[in-house]
């Protein structure tokens, strides 16, 4: 198992390289100079021309991503253009934001979805199973900026019983989490459904009732885990379709968040900024899976042997 | 039957093995090494049926696969027609695949489910270009023929047919391209026994018609008893008793083949015969015993046996076995 | 047998149906029989006879909701299985009347230890707790033969073989003592060194607990080591109801005596093995008269019209055919009087 995750940790290292390269290069291709946006409407060609030179960009390309790199490594991201402060402090003061709110939302994604899905599965084709299926079939369809306006009118403006928009109170993250999680939470529903489905019909689980077992127990003990395996797997995909929501969530309820500050930075061209967060988020993203490849192993020992 | 020394040798096995690498998690670990066939040779002579016997992981369906080059053999060879199978070019082994042809245990999985009757007789003809276009849809008439089935079964898909007829489209198949040798894997293991007995007679009747050569692989002993002229006995890889039918069955010497005969429940009641029951299970290919490799299970097992690996020898006309006890059981 | 002692199950009149799209199929459809204390009585036949449903539906553990127990009774020592309400059934599951199932590799869960898997049933059964549960569940795996069942205990099924995972299920079969033990092909995926090693083990453990054994099989040479008596099945009908001795020294059902016919004999050498012709009725379609005439050397009119009952031939053999019937012989003499009409 140490070997592993070792060997596993050993792989993560050129998928982060991979990442360097293409946020940088991809910035380089958005068109815009971010040397003119900087030095504002009527600067004059010497200045856009020294600010080009202080920042570095009138290097060859290959020298610019190496110069990147170097700095990434000491922990430097480079300086926002915009605000001029280290790009990695700002990154620091929105990530814990942005963080607890894909937990909550991954949460919700997990236990309504699982839920849902087991609901379903206990009595497959009956009303109860039809039911849940539509409103998972519906939690896919919907898009989260008009759920999360829908969800905004009712229980803010409606009803008021929650806050509109903004970061100061717990009670702040229930809307947006929703919105995020729901439509994982759908696809979760339907793989746990399916997967739990397979597993029932399975010899082991007429041993298990052959052995006089209660049906719950059947349920949670004997089918739930078997169904579980790929279940794991879809979640933590998800997590990196909800990384990428959190940019629309957190804009939609004005949350100070990793997601917006990227939107931002890229209708600034604030190119280190952009470069900053997308590397944060994607190196979030490697984490996740490697957590998932790690807890998938862990949960269905047969791999170990194949 | 005629006398070994009258019969030509169609196809010629010289010490073939089998080793499959399995990968390994571990970083700096060696790999595993599964010896499915280790070293065996046999040869089959023209118009016989040799059966090949063991119980799973013996290596019996290796082999037959390892003859169709189905898995590359990682060494020996195999003659068939006087050219070894395993260095020639790939243009004549295509040509040589019409004469080997193979009946797989599950008719179901090895028929194109989406292909009529018509189309998978007519693919087999085409791709070994043994029959011309124009004679191939009464070729197709005559192959039904020989296998029972009604002429309309050529516009049916295969799971439209019972399990039985299925087997009957596989040998049509394996028949088409007018094959010298047959390798039956388990053909009839799945069938219910009234329809295994059809499928049986079946095979024996073609054989006879055709001049056929069966390679007959199968863990069932009556089976086995009923088709062949001599029969293989393997374990774990490598042979421990060949010898004609009769010799094999009345007269067993090894004592793996004496657990194995003993072993199967014959349908009378009356007949109570002492039965040698094995201890454990057949150990892991992958770390074969050292010397006789049925050494841990057999009863008779002595310090020689743990030490040195017995070779195949011929203590009767044709009656092989690989046993350095049988003189003294 | 001086006194006749209560059986402890009598199945009568069982019927088990299918709903499905394509219809209604009748695997199962009018059984009887009885099973004595410490007595095998085998179920043979091949695939689709309804063997496999008829074990299941004693246990009431036929897929549902298409299938369902369409009629008759089950008698499990005078309690009529067929009406007990679910929790009181699950009290009988793995501890009146236990199973054993054809494939080892699939019907033990693959993600909870062994020891675990049979303890679960001690536990519920026998109001044990953890530890003594667990104890008791290691002693069982040591009395199937599992050597170190210590440490085999703490194992996940993929890591034992074919032989040790079946002798695992006998183990938890056997964990509460019960007083029937339904084996339904228990070694069939086995191989034969194995198969006699299973075998043996059914065959001991049940002397030493005295319950009684339904082995449901297809292996004709499987009945004849291990049963007393022997009902063969056909199209979900009972064909032959006779004693082990009986079924192979003189079978009399035309499907039974094809049947022992068709088998490749270990002993001697035939050229030509005999053969049943066609195949099996559809189950949803089931033929009016007799399920078996369609492919029977005897068939005569009265065959295609009416099933057959099962007529007593002598104390312990019943068979279903009209040949032993009492107007059979009439039956052929009108027969050739028709024949003899329709020439003049």
């Amino acid at each position: 198992m140490a070997m592993f995750i070792f060997r596993r940790l050993f792989q993560t290292i050129p998928v982060i390289i991979g990442v360097t390269f293409v946020v940088f290069f991809i910035m380089q291709l958005v068109p815009g100079d971010p040397a003119v946006i900087l030095a504002g409407e009527g600067a004059s060609k010497e200045t856009i021309e020294a600010l080009r030179e202080q920042l570095g960009l009138n290097q060859p390309l290959i020298i610019q991503y190496f110069d990147y790199i170097t700095s990434l490594l000491k922990g430097d991201f480079g300086t926002s253009l915009k605000s001029s402060q280290p790009v990695l402090d700002e990154i620091l003061v929105r990530l814990p934001i942005t963080m607890e709110l894909a937990f909550v939302s991954i949460l919700i994604t997990i236990f309504l979805g699982m839920a849902a899905g087991i609901i379903a599965a206990i009595k497959p084709y009956s009303l109860q199973d039809i039911g849940v299926m539509l409103i998972a079939l519906l939690g896919i369809s919907l898009p989260s900026f008009w759920l999360g306006l829908m969800l905004m009118y009712f229980f803010s403006v409606k009803l008021q019983i929650l806050p509109v928009a903004g970061w100061d109170s717990p009670l702040h993250i229930i809307l947006p989490a929703i919105t995020l999680g729901v439509g994982g939470a759908a696809i979760v529903a339907r793989m746990t459904r399916s997967s739990m489905l397979e597993v029932i019909g399975q010899d082991y689980i007429r041993t298990a009732r052959a052995k006089g077992i209660k049906e719950t127990i059947i349920i949670f003990k004997h089918a739930l885990r078997n169904a579980l395996i790929p279940v794991i797997t879809v979640v933590g995909l998800q997590f990196g379709a909800l990384l990428g929501g959190t940019v629309l969530v957190e804009s939609i309820f004005a949350i100070n968040g990793l997601g917006r500050m990227i939107v931002d930075a890229i209708r600034m061209r604030d190119l280190p900024m952009v470069q900053g967060g997308v590397l944060v988020a994607s190196l979030i993203f490697v984490i996740v899976n490697l957590l998932v490849d790690i807890f998938y192993r862990l949960f269905n020992k047969r791999i170990d042997l194949n | 039957m005629k006398s070994i020394a009258e019969r030509k040798v169609l196809l010629q096995v010289n010490n073939i093995k089998q080793h499959f690498t399995v990968k390994n998690d571990a970083l700096f670990k060696p790999k595993t090494v599964v010896k499915a066939v280790d070293g065996i040779s046999f040869e089959l002579y023209e118009g016989e049926t040799l059966s090949i016997v063991g119980e799973s992981g013996c290596g019996k369906s290796t082999t037959g696969r390892a003859i169709l080059r189905l898995d590359e053999p990682s060494a020996g060879e195999i003659y068939f027609g006087g050219e070894n199978l395993l260095t020639v070019k790939k243009k004549d082994m295509r040509k040589l695949r019409g004469d080997l042809q193979v009946i797989f245990q599950d008719p179901f999985a090895s028929l194109n489910p989406r292909q009529k009757v018509k189309q998978i007789l007519n693919e087999a003809m085409a791709t070994q270009k043994s029959v011309v276009k124009e004679k191939r849809p009464e070729r197709m008439k005559e192959l039904l023929e020989y296998v029972g089935l009604p002429l309309e079964s050529l516009e049916r898909y295969p799971h439209e047919f019972s399990g039985g007829q299925r087997q009957r489209i596989g040998i049509a198949r394996a028949l088409a391209v007018h094959p010298k040798l047959i390798i039956c894997d388990e053909a009839v293991s799945a069938l219910d026994v009234s329809i295994q007995a059809q499928i049986l007679n079946l095979l024996k009747q073609l054989q006879r018609q055709f001049n056929l050569t069966f390679l007959f692989i199968s863990h069932d002993l009556s089976v086995v008893r009923h088709v062949s002229d001599r029969v293989m006995v393997m374990y774990l890889g490598k042979i421990v008793e060949i010898a004609d039918k009769k010799s094999l069955f009345d007269k067993p010497m090894h004592p793996y083949t004496h657990a194995l005969l003993s072993s199967i429940p014959v349908p009378d009641p009356t007949i109570k015969h002492e039965r040698i029951i094995l201890k454990g299970d057949v150990p892991s290919p992958i770390n074969p015993p050292k010397g006789c490799r049925f050494h841990t299970r057999c009863p008779f097992a002595t310090d020689l046996c743990q030490e040195t690996e017995p070779e195949l020898r011929e203590l009767e006309k044709g009656h092989f076995v690989s046993c350095h006890m049988v003189e003294k059981i | 047998m001086a006194e006749k002692e209560i059986p402890i199950l009598e199945v009568k009149g069982l019927k088990t149906y299918f709903t499905t799209k394509k219809g209604t199929s009748k695997p199962v459809d009018g059984i009887d029989f009885v099973l004595n204390k410490g007595e095998t009585l085998g179920i043979v036949g091949e695939s689709g006879c309804g063997k496999s449903m008829t074990s299941l539906s004693i246990l009431r553990l036929i897929p549902s909701p298409s299938g369902k127990i369409a009629g008759g009774s089950i008698l499990f020592k005078g309690k009529d299985l067929v009406k007990l309400p679910e929790s009181e059934m699950r009290k009988v599951r793995g501890n009146d009347i236990s199973m054993i199932f054809q494939e080892p590799m699939t019907s033990l869960n693959p993600v909870i230890p062994v020891g675990e898997q049979i303890a679960e049933a001690i536990r519920l059964h026998q109001n044990l707790g953890k530890k003594a549960a667990w104890e008791k569940s290691v002693e069982m795996l040591r009395l199937v033969g599992i050597p170190s069942p210590e440490k085999r205990a703490k194992q996940e099924p993929f890591q034992l073989s074919g032989g040790m995972r079946q002798r695992v299920m006998i183990a938890m079969a056997l964990a509460c003592s019960p007083e029937i033990l339904i084996a339904d092909e228990p070694t069939t995926a086995l191989d034969v060194t194995i198969q006699a090693q299973i075998l043996e083990i059914i065959k001991n453990l049940q002397k030493q607990l005295g319950m009684g054994v339904i082995m449901i099989t297809h292996d004709l040479g499987v009945v004849a080591e291990t049963c007393d008596q022997v009902v063969v099945m056909y199209a979900g009908n009972i064909v032959e109801h006779t004693s082990s001795k009986e079924l192979f020294a003189n079978p009399k059902h035309p499907y039974t005596q094809g049947l022992l016919a068709s088998l490749p004999n270990i002993t001697e050498d035939v050229e030509e093995l005999r053969t049943i012709e066609g195949t099996i009725p559809s189950p949803y379609n089931l033929p009016k008269g007799c399920r078996f005439s369609s492919r029977c050397p005897h068939s005569k009119d009265i065959c295609s019209e009416r099933n057959p009952e099962l007529f007593e031939v002598s104390d312990d053999t019943k068979v279903r055919c009209w040949i032993y019937s009492d107007n059979w012989n009439n039956q052929s003499k009108r027969e050739e009087e028709c024949l003899n009409e329709k020439h003049s």
